[in-house]
């Protein structure tokens, strides 16, 4: 055996792993990097001719690609809230506070066997998880996140949003029904009756702020409530945002209407045969919902990304890193150094037992989290973008936390109440705030 | 250097190439919901058919109307056809005996349909149709408010009455058992 493949075999796994990924990194680094210089020009030439294709496949992907995380954030927020909520630990082993475990889960879920029982449809039980998934993320393009963050601003926005959103009750019926299991199909239809009647009080109560906003654009909606707060449609529509909430919550199957998978009292209804993935999907699927119920709440009634009251941001700020000349290239040498060397020299100071290179890696943590934080509050005065950003991912997740809070507070109800009370109060009510609304639009003007 | 709209060798726009392929998937999807035997699969290539026909609305400039085609047909009639179908029927039964029972009617519809299609196709000025127009909401609101508003009153007035006679035939009489 020669000396390489003695050095080889006595490397550990992550070892042998960093020396075949490095030289590939390396060399594809390089080709990028070659491939960038040679043709840079023509792309970005060709990419920017086709701005608005562009922009489109970039949004589709971009939103494809953060569902994922969103529905692991809310996971990992769901058992930790409610943990705390049921004076209980919640997830404290993988990664710090235990807020890697959701990435576990994913992980498990993808290596778990995926299994097809005898006896079904395997076409549309294949296609049901699929569907139920490209309903949740079709319905993200329209959201507005920031001041031009979003996806496609369409001028039928909204009712976009209610038609591929309808489109999960299909996927429930196809899972229901391909399963061969009378109790899928069971669920599979209780859930659809559930959806179906809450999406009638859903549609109808967002009227009214499609009559005060006289559009149907998303971001339009969201520019008419700019100013302070007292512009939120929540002040002007109290009936409809109420009505909204309640049916939000059913549609997207959240307690106290949670009876498509009550969880601690009959199978999953629906997903029973489902393992492995395909249950995945259903799983993000809905937790994607709970993320674009809560976005739309905040969208129609509480300003969108609009701040709550007068914002002095964007600042418009003066930096010319260039004019510093020579000098820039000596800060930029020295000032990590120097940064380094000025954060570790208290810690070694003040702990004698303290080895000086530890103090050092001190510093340097301290140095980076300083400059990103100054990265990141430059961002947040110089952009609007980033502000808007973080007015609606707060709002958002506010609302994502108030679902959560009622699984960890509320008790289920029946079935029958449950549809009692979408036909005989919450389609009435949201009747009445939809001619109220009209009656004082026409009285009183917009 | 922009794409150009027309596909440079084939000399054909790309709409067209969209419209055409939405179109085989309709006229597809359309003759597997007549000929699949399993009536579930009927009911979801129809929901197929469905969405195709809502992209063709997309691609002649009118997005409303898509957007309506996809809420009302895929969302809730085609829903509401397989609750049916699942309600009344389990996979074991044989699905067999609800073909081809009744030929002639379907015969008979299927000649009066191909009549009527041919008339319309026969009087419509393809010319002007041919010109892509985008719809806003509001224009079509003022023409079916203020234009067509009595016949969309009648429509409405049609509909509350289906719904009534729906619920009158399948209310339970007083102390009939569940």
């Amino acid at each position: 055996m020669t000396v390489v493949g003695r050095a080889w075999n006595r490397l550990s796994l992550p070892g042998k792993l960093f020396f075949t990924l490095a030289p590939l990194l390396l060399v594809t680094t390089i080709a990028v990097i070659a491939i960038l210089v040679i043709f840079g020009q023509l792309i970005v030439d060709f990419l920017a001719a086709n701005l608005p294709i562009v922009r489109f496949v970039v949004a589709v992907t971009a939103v494809l690609l953060m569902s994922v995380p969103t529905a692991f954030l809310i996971i990992y927020m769901e058992m930790k809230v409610i943990a705390l909520m049921n004076l209980r630990l919640g997830p404290d082993r993988v990664g710090p506070y235990g807020s890697l475990l959701s990435v576990v889960h994913g992980l498990k879920v993808l290596m778990k066997e995926d299994f097809t029982p005898t006896g079904v449809d395997s076409i549309v039980f294949t296609l049901a998880p699929v569907v139920v998934y490209l309903a949740s993320v079709m319905s993200l393009l329209v959201i507005p996140f920031a001041p031009g963050l979003f996806g496609q601003d369409l001028n039928v926005g909204l009712l976009y949003f209610f038609a591929v959103g309808g489109l999960s009750v299909v996927g429930l019926l196809m899972a229901g029904w391909s399963s061969f299991n009378k109790y899928s199909l069971l669920g599979g239809l209780r859930s659809a009756a559930q959806i179906i009647s809450y999406e009638i009080p859903l549609t109808l109560s967002v009227v009214g702020v499609l009559i005060l906003a006289g559009t149907m654009s998303l971001n339009q909606i969201v520019l008419d409530q700019r100013g302070s707060f007292l512009d939120w449609f929540a002040f002007k529509q109290p009936l409809g945002l109420l009505i909204f909430f309640i049916a939000a919550t059913a549609e997207a199957n959240r307690t106290p209407f949670d009876l498509t998978e009550a969880d601690s009292e009959i199978v999953a209804g629906f997903a029973t045969e489902y393992s492995g993935m395909r249950f995945g999907f259903f799983f993000f699927a809905e937790y994607v919902n709970v993320f674009i119920m809560s976005a739309l709440i905040v969208s129609l009634f509480f300003g969108g990304w609009t701040a709550p009251f007068d914002w002095p941001w964007p600042v418009h700020i003066e930096l010319n890193p260039g004019g510093l000349g020579i000098g820039l290239l000596i800060l930029l040498a020295v000032a990590p150094v120097v940064g380094t060397l000025v954060l570790a020299a208290p810690f070694w100071v003040a702990r004698s037992s303290m080895p000086a290179w530890q103090a050092l890696i001190i510093g340097f943590v301290l140095l980076n989290l300083l400059i990103g934080l100054g990265l990141f509050a430059l961002a947040f005065l110089g952009w609007e973008w980033v502000v808007g950003l973080f007015w609606f991912l707060g709002k958002t997740y506010g609302f994502v936390f108030t679902f959560v809070w009622m699984r960890g507070t509320l008790p289920r109800v029946r079935i029958d109440q449950l549809m009692g009370f979408a036909w005989k109060w919450l389609l009435p009510a949201s009747l009445l705030n939809l001619f109220v609304t009209a009656g004082a639009v026409v009285v009183l003007g917009r | 250097m922009t794409i150009p709209e027309v596909i440079p060798i084939v000399n054909v726009r790309w709409d067209d190439i969209l419209f055409l392929i939405l179109a085989t998937v309709m006229i597809g999807s359309a003759l597997l919901v007549v000929i699949l035997r399993d009536i579930i699969r009927c009911g979801l290539a129809m929901m197929v058919c469905f969405g195709a026909l809502a992209g063709i609305y997309v691609i002649a400039g009118a997005p409303l109307v898509a957007a309506t085609q996809v809420l009302v047909y895929i969302g809730a009639i085609s829903v509401l056809v397989l609750f049916a179908i699942m309600l009344t029927q389990t996979k074991a039964a044989p699905a067999r005996l609800v073909f081809q029972t009744q030929a002639v009617p379907a015969a008979l519809a299927a000649v009066v349909l191909a009549i009527i299609i041919a008339l319309a196709v026969g009087s419509t000025d393809w010319g002007a149709a041919g010109t892509r127009v985008r719809t806003a909401t509001d224009a079509l609101a003022k023409v079916l408010f203020q234009q067509y508003v009595l016949p969309f009153e009648i429509v409405s007035v049609l509909l509350l009455a289906a719904v009534i006679g729906g619920v009158f035939l399948a209310k339970r009489d007083e102390g009939e058992p569940l």
